[in-house]
């Protein structure tokens, strides 16, 4: 597997090289600093979400609260700072705590009560929808200061905006967890075969559990850098937002059913997709087409997962589907 | 009332052969059941009886060979709907039945009853014809009962309603009484009795000889996919069918053990007492080091729910374990830690990590070695798993190679390296050469031989009988979730061991 | 059966015990105006809700409803905008949009056997697209707010006497056909088999496939009957009419015993769940507590009844496991004598 995924990870990174590419010659103002520095932003965003949201991905389950979960944490360090006074590094702690509690609620639902995955968070994304309501009164709150705080989404380090250095940050971390740890290891033997996992020593249960936090935080970080960099936070912010990351990851290489994902993966399925918009806009394509296209590729994306456009991976995988079919 | 030969065979098999790619699974396999006779098919696990019945009933396609039945020819490949209307029923150990329906809709499902000229199921119709067939046949069951709520016999008796209500005149019963109380079996039998009487016939599969013995006007035996034997009523013997299902060959299969090897070991693992209520009772045993300690039985003996519970994955009602000659409550961790190991039976859902590769499917059980402080050490773990690799011979010896794409006997090697490279004291070993080629079978035999003369204790459950002898120092028989036997013998035979797990006694014994 | 059936009274009781509730604090709560409006509005959810039943029994989901919705009611719009044929002629036609929007899903699921989740999240991208491209535009390119003046497509949503809307009929109706449907068609069984035992199902002779299609489309319908409806009724349509409407249906299935396994399920749950909604909604609007906590409420039921469903399973799970228990040890107790 490893190996086999490295391979697919080099091809996404040359699909995308690919993509720039045709993305240059229809239009040469894609390289430019404004033009990618608008894309930038949306690729660090997902990028951050999706190294946590990738757990419970591997393990079988599914995080359909992110947008929420994000939007609410932005609401809830604004509160922290500007309306209780905190000092701003303890109200991020406070909120990622928070993101990370919420998450291991999610968890605990799926993972003891056994309630499907994607019910727990589909209802967790309704009900921390109506919280960001009630604690931003249903509007928009402007983030004036405090300029610390404000300079981690808008700062910039050797030129290049922040919030790419914490994305960074996130993804190789999220990717040594995953590919260097006994943890990460364990989270996709669980996806892999939940069954030979148990009988090798792991506790299924624990794993999931650490998952949706995981999950959580990572979110409630996206949140705050959110919050950072747009100056601004309301409940319906980066709603939806759950689907982009889900397509980021599924061409990042990661299966549905579990077992199988990889963060720089994620990173660049989101680029390609970010690219893409971009490259819609840059054609002056109207927006209502552009829902139409990614919806499109998430479709595509998994057909080619499943293996049906590509021939030759078909017969390669004999993957856990078939193993426990 | 008999009339001339021919025209009393339902059905007819001639010269059927069937093969996987390579390994003959039936071969020339000559095969009839007559009209309203109960006829039962026995031989060892794999030797072909469910591959014939799957070939019949049209699930899988034979490779050559004629089937007629009621004297008109079947194609060489036909659906199991197809079968179902000529009048050949089947009922698997899995029921085939919808949750959630009622017993009259299960029966009729697809079939149901029309108000005329309409797609309205007319449902007073359907549950009137149900109950003219369960009165018919006097079955405890109502129309109206949910499936979920009536016991397993009571979904076997539904099985069999549905296959009457198709008009069936085969009627196949595989290992039908597996989850039966003695009650329940009787009535079975009174019931495959009243099918006789009306002319169907029925074909039975079943392990268990007083069941055979007891309703078969007809027994066809099968051995390595061959037939070896139909024997008439009066031939009907248990322990003669266990003869021929075995063969003389086995002879050489007879092993000389050294007793005194093992006596005066020190204990590693005490069992005394122990109970899971349905599963095993009051089993006591002492494993000694070095030892191995073959457990066999027939399948739904209780063996893999005894190691199993032994191991920790399963929890137990009653019963006393010391393990190293200390009081020892079992869980997965704390086995894993303590030197115990276990390789499942069904290797692919159960065992292997089919995605991964080797070197992952390795450290999984070893991340003590590989990850002390939860940082995966990648020298650490690659030189494991080629360490893994050249214990067992895994082919091809690339440890980035995924499991998955791997043979039987390779993936089941793999299983067994990520327990060799531990320090082991005691493993558990289930079932592990089915499906296997022969040679790979002989190292994975070796590799036991040498676990138990490096000291290790062995615990192996199977039902391949001269692998049971070969390998074993002790062999410990279930019955019904209790030991009825332990075989000490200097000479242990195939045939000794299945006649005990049949529950045969010793009256039954050749003279 | 009996346990849905205690479910559903349940479900009753506490609707006229916060009723009362509710009218107490607020009187209006329970004039027929308020009454109407309130079934009204579990009718717009709950036609899309039968569609959608459906589709969870077969063990599915279709998170492009509202999506199938606005794409819908677009289709209407430009037909009253552009064209002047009469509504017997472009209803059915906006109602074969629907029903191929859904034919779009099940062509996915059931021939690429795609995970049923992501391939409708999919479509309902698709689809809010598509109706923002369709959706009537001015002069300068911004959508525009269509009244609607044709007479028969306002009959839809409009009231009939006692003030009953016309849709809450068309709910009624829908909800009745189809659940005696479910219940005495072959087809109805077949939904349910291939939704309980797949398996089972195909080797019965059951085209599971098919019925997996046919499902979808059913939905598809469902929600564009729905569509005509909601804009009669509201005299216009936008294009983000619908999206959103998810979770209220999802919601009023859970509520109504529906599983997500498959297999079960009944239209009178549905409906009842529909209403219970719908008058949780209302209520909280007359009780004049914030609308915010709305999504919390509905978030916070699907939770808590699925909760409350997976542990009513555990412990009649565990009932029955110790009732056979005890008979296999009476059984070995006389085996072994």
């Amino acid at each position: 597997m490893k190996r086999n995924l490295l391979i697919y990870e080099v091809r996404l990174g040359l699909v995308l090289l690919v993509l720039m590419a045709v993305l240059t010659i229809i239009s040469p103002s894609f390289l430019s600093l404004t033009n990618l520095s608008n894309v930038i932003w949306s690729v660090c965003f997902i990028g951050i979400l999706s190294s946590g949201a990738i757990y419970p991905i591997i393990t079988g389950g599914i995080d359909l609260s992110l947008g929420s979960l994000a939007a609410l944490s932005g609401i809830l360090v604004d509160m922290f700072m500007n309306r209780f006074g905190i000092n701003w590094v303890v109200a991020i702690v406070l909120t990622v705590l928070i993101g990370a509690l919420i998450g291991l609620f999610n968890g605990f639902i799926v993972a003891k009560i056994r309630v499907p995955a994607f019910v727990v968070t589909m209802a967790a994304k309704t009900y921390l929808y109506g919280v960001a309501l009630v604690v931003s009164n249903g509007a928009m709150l402007a983030i004036l200061k405090p300029k610390a705080f404000i300079a981690i989404g808008t700062g910039r380090l050797f030129n290049l905006p922040n919030p790419i250095y914490i994305m960074l940050v996130m993804v190789v971390l999220s990717q040594f967890l995953l590919k260097q740890t006994a943890f990460g290891r364990k989270v996709i033997a669980v996806g892999a075969n939940e069954v030979a996992a148990k009988l090798s020593g792991i506790d299924p249960d624990s794993i999931r559990l650490l998952s949706y936090t995981l999950s959580g935080a990572t979110t409630a970080i996206g949140g705050v850098v959110l919050a950072s960099l747009t100056q601004q936070v309301f409940a319906a912010a980066a709603s939806d937002i759950e689907l982009n990351v889900l397509t980021a990851l599924v061409i990042g290489g990661a299966s549905l059913l579990g077992g199988k994902g990889s963060v720089v993966g994620g990173l660049l399925g989101a680029m390609i997709v970010a690219f893409i918009t971009n490259g819609l806009n840059l054609m002056n394509v109207p927006a209502p087409y552009h829902p139409i296209v990614t919806g499109s590729v998430i479709i595509l994306a998994l057909l080619m997962n499943e293996g049906y456009l590509v021939p030759k991976k078909r017969k390669k995988v004999l993957g856990h589907h078939q193993a426990a079919a | 009332m008999e009339t001339e030969g021919k025209s009393d065979i339902l059905l007819e098999c001639r010269k059927i052969v069937k093969s996987y790619n390579g390994p003959i699974v039936l071969e020339d396999v000559n095969f009839s059941v007559k009209r309203g006779e109960i006829h039962s098919l026995v031989g060892e696990n794999g030797a072909g009886k469910s591959t014939l019945v799957k070939i019949i009933t049209g699930a899988i396609e034979r490779n050559s060979g004629d089937i007629l039945f009621k004297g008109q020819a079947l194609p060489l490949q036909y659906s199991r709907k197809y079968a179902e209307n000529l009048g050949i029923a089947v009922i698997y150990q899995e029921l085939s039945l919808i949750p959630g329906m009622t017993v009259a809709q299960n029966i009729f499902l697809s079939r149901e009853p029309l108000y005329p000229h309409t797609r309205i199921i007319n449902k007073r119709k359907m549950n009137a014809m149900a109950q003219e067939l369960i009165d018919r046949y006097q079955f405890p069951l109502k129309p109206s009962d949910i499936i979920d709520n009536i016991s397993i016999a009571q979904r076997q008796l539904v099985e069999i309603l549905k296959a009457l209500s198709g008009n069936a005149s085969l009627m196949i019963m595989d290992e039908p009484t597996s989850s039966l109380t003695r009650t329940e079996v009787e009535m079975l039998f009174k019931i495959i009795h009243t099918l006789k009487s009306e002319g169907i016939s029925v074909l039975y599969i079943s392990h268990r000889m007083e069941e055979v013995y007891a309703l078969s006007d007809r027994v066809t035996v099968l051995r390595d996919g061959k037939l070896v034997s139909v024997l008439e009523k009066e031939q009907i013997n248990p322990a003669e069918i266990i003869r021929l299902m075995i063969g003389h060959k086995l002879e050489e299969n007879a092993v000389y053990h050294n007793l005194p090897k093992i006596e005066g070991r020190k204990p590693v693992l005490e069992v005394e007492g122990l109970t899971s209520v349905g599963k095993f009772t009051d089993i006591s045993f002492t494993l000694h080091e070095g030892e191995v300690l073959g457990i066999g039985g027939l399948v739904g003996s209780g063996r893999t729910e005894l190691v199993r519970a032994l191991y920790g994955i399963d929890p137990y009602n009653k019963g006393i374990i010391r393990y190293l000659g200390k009081p020892w409550v079992p869980s997965v961790h704390a086995s894993i830690r303590s030197g115990i190991g276990f390789i499942p039976e069904e290797r692919r859902i159960q065992g292997i990590l089919a995605p991964l590769t080797i070197k992952r499917n390795i450290s999984i059980t070893n991340f003590d070695r590989i990850a002390p402080r939860g940082v995966i050490k990648n020298k650490q773990e690659k030189q494991l798993a080629i360490d893994g690799i050249r214990l067992v011979n895994v082919k091809p010896p690339d440890p980035e190679v995924v499991v998955g794409n791997l043979s039987g006997g390779n993936q089941q090697k793999v299983g067994l390296a990520k327990w060799l490279v531990r320090s082991l004291k005691l493993i558990f070993i289930d079932e592990p050469t089915v499906g296997i080629d022969v040679g790979t079978k002989e190292e994975i035999y070796g590799h036991i031989r040498t676990l138990a003369e490096q000291g290790v204790s062995v615990i192996l459950v199977s039902s391949d009988l001269p692998e049971l002898t070969r390998l074993s120092d002790r062999v410990l028989i279930l019955r019904k979730g209790r030991i009825i036997k332990e075989f000490k013998e200097c000479v242990l035979t195939s045939e000794k061991i299945l006649r005990a797990a049949s529950g045969i006694l010793e009256e039954y014994d050749e003279a | 059966m009996s346990s849905h059936v205690v479910r559903w009274l349940v479900l009753l009781a506490i609707m006229i015990v916060l009723s009362l509730l509710i009218a107490l604090v607020n009187p209006l709560f329970l004039s027929t105006g308020n009454l109407m409006k309130m079934l009204q509005e579990a009718s717009q959810t709950g036609i899309v809700a039968v569609g959608f039943t459906l589709v969870m029994i077969t063990a599915g989901i279709d998170m492009s409803i509202g999506a199938i919705i606005a794409v819908t009611s677009m289709v209407s719009i430009n037909f009253i905008s552009y064209t002047k044929l009469p509504v017997a002629v472009f209803v059915p036609i906006t109602l074969l949009v629907g029903m191929i929007a859904g034919a779009f899903n099940g062509f996915f699921i059931t021939r690429f056997k795609l995970p049923e989740f992501i391939v409708t999240l999919g479509t309902k991208s698709i689809l809010s697209g598509l109706a923002l491209v369709i959706a009537v535009k001015d002069s300068m390119g911004f959508v525009q707010n269509v009244y609607i003046q044709n007479e028969s497509y306002l009959w839809f949503g409009s009231q009939t006497f006692g003030g009953i809307y016309r849709t809450t009929i068309a709910f009624v109706i829908l909800g009745v056909a189809t659940q005696l449907f479910l219940k005495n068609t072959r087809t109805g069984s077949y939904i349910y088999a291939s939704g309980a035992n797949p398996n089972a199902a195909k080797l019965s002779g059951i085209n599971t496939e098919r019925i997996v299609f046919g499902v979808y489309i059913f939905s598809g319908l469902c929600s564009s009957i729905a569509a005509i409806f909601i804009s009669s009724r509201m005299m216009t349509a936008m294009p983000e009419l619908g999206l959103g409407q998810e979770m209220d249906v999802i919601a009023s299935v859970v509520l109504g015993g529906t599983a997500f396994s498959g297999g079960s399920g009944d239209i009178w749950g549905t409906m009842i769940g529909a209403v219970f909604l719908a008058l949780i909604k209302n209520g909280i609007l007359k009780l004049g507590i914030s609308p915010w906590i709305q999504p919390i409420v509905i978030g916070g039921i699907i939770v808590v009844t699925v909760i409350i469903d997976v542990w009513q399973k555990k412990i009649s799970d565990r009932l029955a496991a110790k009732a056979k228990l005890k008979k296999l040890a009476k059984a070995s107790a006389q085996s072994a004598a």
